[in-house]
Parts: structure tokens; C-alpha cells; sequence
């Protein structure tokens, strides 16, 4: 039978698709403006820390303050992607948790609105921004997540340097995520380069050589503390209180070492969204997450980083910040030097082929 | 939104008079195709095109010529290539497999086989990569704890078993229904004059089955490449496309890099479906003609056990990842500490997990009969009633499987976040984030819409295919319009093929993770993104637990579907010598 060549049909679909390519062309506005005025009573957060701590935090605050909260969980990656295509009409009024870099580089593209809290006074200048772009809520030290039961069968101990991790007897032993989606990985690849005087090709070269331990770069920082668990490497590379959160999960043969050479350390951040609809009840949010309150809820939910607040009570099961010694860590430069420091990571690093 | 809405029931009764007069008044097609041209141009053209404009800016241009002088990259397209070979072939194998075992073999036990070969459709591939990991890696339960071997499953390898294990039920649905509407008449004809079974098999099923092996072969091939959650789960060192593209977006902010791998990722896609296309052009064997046809000889002899007995080693592999995943749900921490207990299904059904469940299943729910009902529509438009348009009415309609699924997610929200004006006038409010209609639920359904269309399309297009169209020609000849015809003559006849079409459509909307992970707003809330976020933080049983929860809402979806459509009918062994259809 047949096919019908209908002129109408065909003239009808190219003016339809032409109409709709049109209204998609068409002209988007990119002002928020007027918009942001009203405070419907609530705040929507995009949280950058675990699903548990997420949720406590925001049913904690509406106890607090009877202001409704929403959250989705993102990785930081994720976050400024999501911040950046809504910059016309932001769906999400503040930014809560995940390294401070990742902030750094959503100021530098004004995705996020300056704002000092009258609470951020008492937090040490190490972990604020001095313009208020961001606020430290908490701090995480890097170390070495180990399963002594394959390190043992590996007859290799646990690395107690960056030099040891090199070590050949954990060829493809290491986890690590990539520095591109994961802040734990960046915060490692920054750590090298302060530890080399700033010198990034040096830290790329260490990065190289540890290459051939890594059994495969991770989209999340988090997930070498279950591969590490699990056994399927000997040494994750990790934000510390994630390999003890992960202990108390069942994993008896974790254990944490940090690298004496220093280590690098996060500091979880809280902003403003730029244009946030919410930007009143948004503001008493960041009020409340540097309270000594909200920053003793982590360890209720298995997230031991260190509060950022003084006042705060700190979780024996926290890292002791004096015990470790740490590099000398720029927030600022690493948030500035992120986008091409992992693009040379991607070139020179991760796609080289493995020996 | 006019897209959503089935098209309205067209006037039935068109005036009976000679054809090439008739077509131009049919309103019904004209209805049905204006509504699937708004359908694919809103679900993925536009998408694509902000896509697209993105990835041609002059700011992209020297991209391609670093890609093309780059080892790495190229090494990258190598990858992407041979995996979806490996997927394609091994997945369409294993479905064959399955098909046949189901049509051909007169053995116990196929029911279950059937049950197991569907299971797979239902999960969300992370949870089989997770399993598979668990059971077959390095410390597998298996390969370390049975065995004895580290086997490293990360790379290529666990790459081919898992999406071929999770695929495979495509290739499997697609060809159940086309093995059974295979004439047998041949096979018997072939008999009697003394042929084999191997005869048979290689000259007679064969190259009658060619073109259903085709389309799920490109099917899978095309999911194998665009297939994100395996990749990052344990793709190793071995990084394809996809893989490439999420990280340049969700790591590196760059949509411009993003948009030219994908671009890149299109090319094989676009080159393999075209040669398919036209290699089906060229073999069509139309085996469902209502004449009289004789009955299926089941394979009896002593071949039927290694070939059975292959099935079953396939489906005790499934069986065992689908068994960790419950078994995982149900424990603490399984394989560590194996403590019964139920504190993860209490989140997930209870807890934070409620309203997941309730936004996902409610918006799958309306987007399944949509994208079923398109999906055949839009096959029947192209086999039977369109000449030159019907090239490009296919493509649109398989770009929402085409594209990977990130991708598409990006052009969502390039397209549909702002909202448009023409001067002062709000035309299209965005529909994306949580500030917009129905808290962006919307985009949602749009998505889902998008990539479970292509599912019907090409399932409904094989069974059309093989379906004599002299049944229709006979019944507009007695007078039924377009419509009526497809109502009343198509649809029963290719039931097999809707029935496929809706199952997968469910099983999709609700297992996609892909395009929605970037919808995904703070109102509406969705199972695999909840899933993907507890699987990260390492809450393994949790992520089981959803896994487990989904696979129960989408086979009670299933079992619905097949209440409402009928069941797969075996009509065509049944066909009276008037060639009238039995129901």
C-alpha cells in the first residue's frame, strides 16, 4: 500500500518545529529581578554533605526557627552546574557543605551572594571568606583510609606517607576520586602542590607516578571508603571522618593514617544563592548553621568533621587538628586554579595508559 | 501542554471513495502527526538544538581539533565503540538466547525463565554494577570466596557482563514477540521436504528473524555507549564518551567540551541506525499475513539440553545479583555484617525515601501510556503512511535513546529552565528547577516521555514489519479511515509489540537515571537519584532497599499493564484461513 505524501502534513510539521525552535530561541530573560522580593517562609538548600546530615540539618532548622527546608543532595560539581543554568531563576536559596573551593569558583562566576553573619564572627579568618562569599561550618582533614586485612594479605603496611603510597606492592590498591567532579580529590591534587612549593607540574608528576596504584578514578570522594571497605583496594584516599563514619557502618578493618609529610583539609562551606527567592529565610539559615547548635548535629548522624565554631562540642571521634600536621592550604588559590589544575589532571594524568 | 494529550479520538468514519482522493481528507493522521511532530520536536529537537548551538559556537570549534590530534581522545571513541559492540552482540545473543528457548524448545521450566529473563528490565543498572562487584570482583563472594581468584572486574570486561545482563531483556522482549509471529508454515515446509533442525534454524529462521536482530542489537548498542551509572561504577581506566561527557559537565562546569564528546557520541549512533535502516529497507519479511499457517514443532532431540542448559547458567548469574541486592536490603552490611534487619526498607517506604517513591511511580504513571501509545503511533506513521517525511519522523522519535541521556538532561535545562518572552509576553514558562510549574515535574514526565518512546517505536516498527499490510488496505477498503484501522486492525495485531512497548516504557521512566538526575528538583523528588546518593556515600543497604521497592512497583506495573492490553496473545498461529483477526 502506499505511503501518503501529504503537502499539508509536511508544510504543518517544518511551520510547527520551526514555531517551537523559535519560542526555545526566543528570548530568555537573565534578570531575576523582583522576583527575589517576596520570602515564601521556607529555604530550599543544596547540600554538598551526606543524605543523613542533609536531613538533619534542615529538620533541625525548622524546629529551630519554624522555617520550612528542602534540600537535594549534590556534589559540588553538580551544585555550580545547577547554580548556573538557573542563574535567571534560582530554585535553591542557599549552599550548604562541600569544600570551600568549589565556592570559591561559584563567586568567581557570581553565582553567589556576599553576606556576613552577624555568627560568623566567631570563627577563625582560616575557614570564612572575608567578604562574606562563604562561611566555614566545618573542617575535614585528608588521610588514609586502610583495610588492614588486604594490606596484610598484601604484605604492605599502612602508609604513613605520600611516599608510601607509591609503594609497588599496591599496584592498583589505591581508591581515589577525580579532582574534577570530587572536592576530596582536588583537595588532595591542591595538597601536592603546596607540599611542592606551589609548583603544579611537580604535583602533577607525583600524581603520575601514583597513577599506576589507582584502580579507577571515582566520580565521588566518598566512594573509596566503601571500595577500601570492601576490600577492593588496601588504601583509600579520603576525607578522614568519611572512613569513620564508614567504621561505624560494620567495616571492623578500617583503619585511618595520615601522611606525615602534611595533608591537606577542607573547609565546609555555607553561601547565599545569587537572586534567591528565599533570601530572608535563606539569610537565617546561614545565621543558624554557624550556631554551636547546628554544628554539633554531625556526629548524631556519623559525620565527625570538626565544627567550625569554637563553642561547638567536638566528637571525640573527630580528627584532633593538632595531632596532624597540615599544609599550608589556600582556599582561594585552589578555588582560582581549579578548572585548569584538573584539566591538566585530565590530560596528563588520569587518560594516560596505565603500565 | 498539547503533547502530553493523547490525540483526541478523530472522526472514524471517513467517505469510502477512490484512495489517492481519500488520504488528503484523513484527519485523523493529520492529527496524529501533527501531535508526534510536537512531541519529538518539544521532547528532543528543541533540547538538541540548544544543545547543538552550544556545542557549534565558535568557542567549541577548536575542540574538534584537539580531539582528533589526541591519543587519549581517540582512545576514548575507541572504547565507546567497542563496548557498545560487545553490548550489542552479547545482549542481542543472550536475548536470542532466551527467545528461543522460550518458542523453540519443548523443556520445563520456561515460565521461570521468562520471569528471570524480565528482571533485569526493572532494576536500575547501578545496583547490578554494585552487586556484580560484590559477588564477581576482586573480593567477590564468588570469584574470592568460592573460587579463590581476584578477578578484576573493573574495565571492559564488568563493563560487557553488566550491561549486557541488564539490557539484554530489550533484545529478549523484542524477539519473543517476533519468533511468534514467526509462520511456521515455513519451518513446516522445510521439514517435510527433510531439512534439519540446523537447516531450519540457519535458512529459515535466520534470515527471517535478520531484521528483529537488528533493532535490538542497535538498541543496545546505543545504550551501551550512552550508559553513564556502569562506567563510573566500575569502568576502571577504561573511560568512554559518555563517562567523558558527564565529567566535563558535572566536574568541570564545561558544557562546551561536554557538548562536542556528545556531539562525537551521536556520530557512531546516527551512523549505525542509518545503516540499519537502510539494510531493513531492503529485506522486509512479512510473515503475518492472515493466511493459513501451520503449527510450531518444539525441538525435542538431545539439543535442546546444552541449549537450556546455557540459559540457566545465564539466569543463576542474574538470579544471584538480584538475590545480593535483596539479600543486601534485608542486612546490615551484607557480606561484612549479615544481621538481619529492616531499619533500610523503614527509611525507604517510611522515611526519606516516601515522597521519592510516591513522585516517581505517579510520574511514570503518566508517562507510559503517553510514551506507549506514541511510540506505536509513531511507527505506524512511519511504515505505513508516510513516503519522504517518514525518514525524519523516525529519527526524531529514536534521538530520545540516541542521545545519552546526560545530554538530553543539559538540553533540558538550556531549553526549558528560563522562562521565554517574546517582547513583554511570557509564551513558555520555564519547566525546569523548582520554581517552576508543578515544581518541575513537568520536564520530568517530558523526559521520561522522550526516552521510553523509542522502545515502542522500534518494537512497533519491527512488528509492522512483518505484518502483511493487505489487512489494512482490506479494511480502508471496507470503508474504515486511518484511525479506525489502526484502532481496530493494527494495534490487536501487534499487541505483543505494545505490550512490550508499555512494559519497557514503566520499567524505564521509573529505573532512568541519566537525563532526570539533572531535573531532579527539591519538590519533586526521584527513586534513582536517591539511589545513586546513598550508593556514593557507601549506605549500600539503603540503595538496595530502593532498588528492591522499585523492582516491586514496576513488576506490579507490569502486571497491570498486561491486565489492561490482554496479555501477549498468540494470534497468529491461530489466524483463520479468512485472515480475521481472533479477538
Amino acid at each position: 500500500m502506499a505511503p501518503l505524501p501529504h503537502p499539508r502534513f509536511r508544510a504543518m510539521s517544518i511551520l510547527l518545529t520551526v514555531a517551537a525552535l523559535a519560542a526555545a530561541a526566543g528570548c530568555a530573560r537573565s534578570d531575576a529581578g523582583g522576583r527575589g522580593a517576596k520570602d515564601a517562609g521556607k529555604v530550599v538548600v543544596a547540600c554538598g554533605a551526606t543524605e543523613e546530615w542533609c536531613a538533619a540539618m534542615t529538620d533541625r532548622f525548622t524546629e529551630a526557627t519554624g522555617v520550612e527546608a528542602e534540600f537535594v543532595r549534590l556534589s559540588s560539581g553538580e551544585t555550580v552546574a545547577r547554580l548556573q543554568a538557573g542563574k535567571a531563576n534560582p530554585e535553591f536559596d542557599v549552599w550548604h557543605g562541600g569544600p570551600a573551593d568549589g565556592f570559591v569558583a561559584a563567586g568567581e562566576q557570581g553565582l553567589l551572594d556576599p553576606y556576613v553573619s552577624a555568627n560568623a564572627a566567631a570563627i577563625s579568618d582560616r575557614y570564612k571568606d572575608p567578604s562574606g562569599t562563604w562561611t566555614g561550618v566545618y573542617v575535614g582533614v585528608l588521610g588514609f583510609c586502610n583495610n588492614s586485612r588486604i594490606l596484610a594479605e598484601k604484605k604492605v603496611s599502612a602508609p604513613r606517607s605520600w611516599q608510601d603510597l607509591l609503594s609497588p606492592g599496591l599496584g592498583k590498591n589505591v581508591g581515589l576520586a577525580h579532582p574534577s567532579t570530587s572536592g576530596t580529590a582536588y583537595t588532595m591534587l591542591w595538597s601536592q602542590v603546596a607540599l611542592h612549593g606551589g609548583d603544579a607540574g611537580a604535583a602533577l608528576e607525583y600524581m603520575r607516578r601514583l597513577h599506576p596504584n589507582v584502580l579507577q578514578y571515582s566520580k565521588s570522594g566518598i566512594a573509596p571508603a566503601q571500595q577500601a571497605a570492601r576490600g577492593e583496594v588496601g588504601v583509600g584516599v579520603i576525607f578522614s571522618h568519611d572512613c569513620v563514619a564508614t567504621q561505624e557502618q560494620g567495616f571492623k578493618d578500617l583503619t585511618v593514617t595520615f601522611p606525615a609529610e602534611g595533608t591537606g583539609y577542607e573547609v565546609g562551606g555555607v553561601a547565599l544563592v545569587r537572586g534567591a527567592h528565599n533570601s530572608t529565610s535563606a539569610r537565617r539559615y546561614v545565621d543558624w548553621a554557624l550556631t554551636p547548635a547546628a554544628q554539633e548535629i554531625g556526629p548524631s548522624v556519623k559525620s565527625y568533621q570538626v565544627p567550625t565554631n569554637p563553642r561547638a562540642k567536638v566528637s571525640e571521634k573527630s580528627v584532633d587538628l593538632r595531632t596532624v600536621k597540615l599544609v599550608d592550604y589556600d582556599v582561594a588559590a585552589a578555588g582560582r586554579a581549579k578548572k585548569d589544575l584538573t584539566k591538566r589532571f585530565d590530560a596528563e594524568v588520569a587518560q594516560a595508559p596505565k603500565s | 501542554m498539547t503533547m502530553l494529550v493523547p490525540p483526541p479520538p478523530a472522526p472514524v468514519e471517513t467517505a469510502p471513495s477512490n484512495r489517492p482522493r481519500r488520504r488528503s481528507r484523513d484527519v485523523g493522521v493529520t492529527v496524529a502527526l501533527v501531535a508526534s511532530v510536537l512531541l519529538v520536536a518539544v521532547g528532543s529537537v528543541v533540547p538538541l538544538t540548544a544543545m547543538l548551538s552550544t556545542a557549534l559556537s565558535g568557542s567549541a570549534l577548536p575542540r574538534y581539533a584537539q580531539f582528533v590530534t589526541s591519543s587519549t581522545d581517540l582512545a576514548i571513541l575507541r572504547n565507546t565503540l567497542v563496548l557498545g559492540l560487545l553490548v550489542g552482540a552479547c545482549g542481542t545473543a543472550i536475548g536470542f538466547l532466551f527467545a528461543f528457548v522460550q518458542t523453540r524448545l519443548a523443556v520445563p521450566g520456561k515460565r521461570i525463565l521468562h520471569v528471570v529473563a524480565l528482571l533485569p528490565i526493572v532494576s536500575p543498572p547501578f545496583a547490578v554494577a554494585t552487586a556484580a562487584i560484590v559477588l564477581y570482583g576482586r573480593q567477590g563472594a564468588v570469584t574470592h570466596g568460592l573460587l579463590g581468584v581476584e578477578y578484576d572486574i573493573y574495565g571492559l570486561d564488568g563493563l560487557v557482563l553488566v550491561l549486557s545482563l541488564s539490557l539484554f531483556p530489550v533484545a529478549y522482549l523484542g524477539m519473543l514477540g517476533m519468533m511468534r509471529g514467526l509462520d511456521p508454515a515455513m519451518e513446516e515446509a522445510a521439514m517435510n521436504m527433510g531439512a534439519s533442525r540446523w537447516q531450519i534454524f540457519r535458512t529459515v529462521q535466520l534470515p527471517l528473524l535478520a531484521p528483529g536482530l537488528a533493532a535490538p542489537f542497535l538498541l543496545l548498542f546505543v545504550e551501551g555507549i550512552a550508559d553513564l551509572a556502569n562506567p563510573l561504577a566500575l569502568g576502571g581506566d577504561y573511560t568512554v564518551l559518555a563517562s567523558r561527557a558527564y565529567l566535563a559537565v558535572t566536574g568541570e562546569y564545561d558544557t562546551t567540551s561536554a557538548a562536542v564528546y556528545s556531539l562525537i557520541l551521536l556520530v557512531p549512533s546516527v551512523a549505525l541506525f542509518l545503516a540499519q535502516r537502510y539494510w531493513l529497507g531492503r529485506k522486509i519479511r512479512t510473515t503475518i499475513t492472515g493466511k493459513p499457517s501451520g503449527t510450531v514443532h518444539l525441538i525435542t532431540g538431545w539439543a535442546r539440553w546444552p541449549i537450556l542448559a546455557l540459559a540457566v547458567f545465564v539466569s543463576l548469574i542474574v538470579v544471584s545479583l538480584y538475590g545480593t541486592v535483596l539479600l543486601g536490603s534485608l542486612t546490615r552490611v551484607f557480606g561484612v555484617d549479615n544481621t538481619l534487619t529492616l531499619q533500610h526498607f523503614r527509611e525507604v517506604v517510611l522515611g526519606a525515601g516516601r515522597e521519592a517513591l510516591r513522585d516517581t511511580t505517579l510520574l511514570a504513571a503518566v508517562a507510559t501510556p503517553v510514551a506507549g501509545l506514541f511510540g506505536l503511533l509513531i511507527a505506524w506513521l512511519v511504515t505505513r503512511r508516510l513516503r519522504r517525511a517518514a525518514g525524519w519522523l523516525d529519527f526524531a522519535g529514536t534521538l530520545g535513546v540516541a542521545v545519552p541521556g546526560t545530554v538530553l538532561g543539559i538540553g533540558y535545562l538550556l531549553a526549558y529552565r528560563p522562562d521565554r518572552y517574546v517582547g513583554d509576553l511570557l509564551v513558555l514558562p520555564g519547566l525546569v528547577g523548582g520554581t517552576a510549574i508543578a515544581g518541575g515535574s513537568l520536564a520530568i514526565v517530558l523526559a521520561y516521555i522522550t526516552r521510553s518512546v523509542p522502545a515502542g517505536l522500534r518494537t512497533g516498527g519491527a512488528a509492522l514489519t512483518q505484518l502483511d499490510p493487505g489487512l489494512e488496505e482490506a479494511s480502508m477498503n471496507l470503508g474504515a479511515g486511518s484511525v479506525r484501522t489502526f484502532r481496530r486492525v493494527v494495534v490487536p495485531l501487534i499487541r505483543p509489540a505494545l505490550l512490550t512497548g508499555l512494559s519497557y516504557s514503566f520499567a524505564r521512566s521509573m529505573t532512568s537515571i541519566s537525563t532526570v538526575i539533572l531535573l531532579v528538583t527539591p519538590n519533586t523528588k526521584i527513586i534513582t537519584s536517591q539511589i545513586l546518593s546513598a550508593a556514593n556515600t557507601g549506605r549500600y543497604g539503603v540503595a538496595f532497599a530502593y532498588c528492591t521497592v522499585l523492582t516491586a512497583v514496576v513488576l506490579a506495573g507490569f502486571g497491570l499493564i498486561r491486565l489492561l492490553i490482554g496479555g501477549a496473545v498468540v494470534l497468529h498461529r491461530t489466524a483463520a484461513p479468512t485472515g480475521r483477526t481472533p479477538r
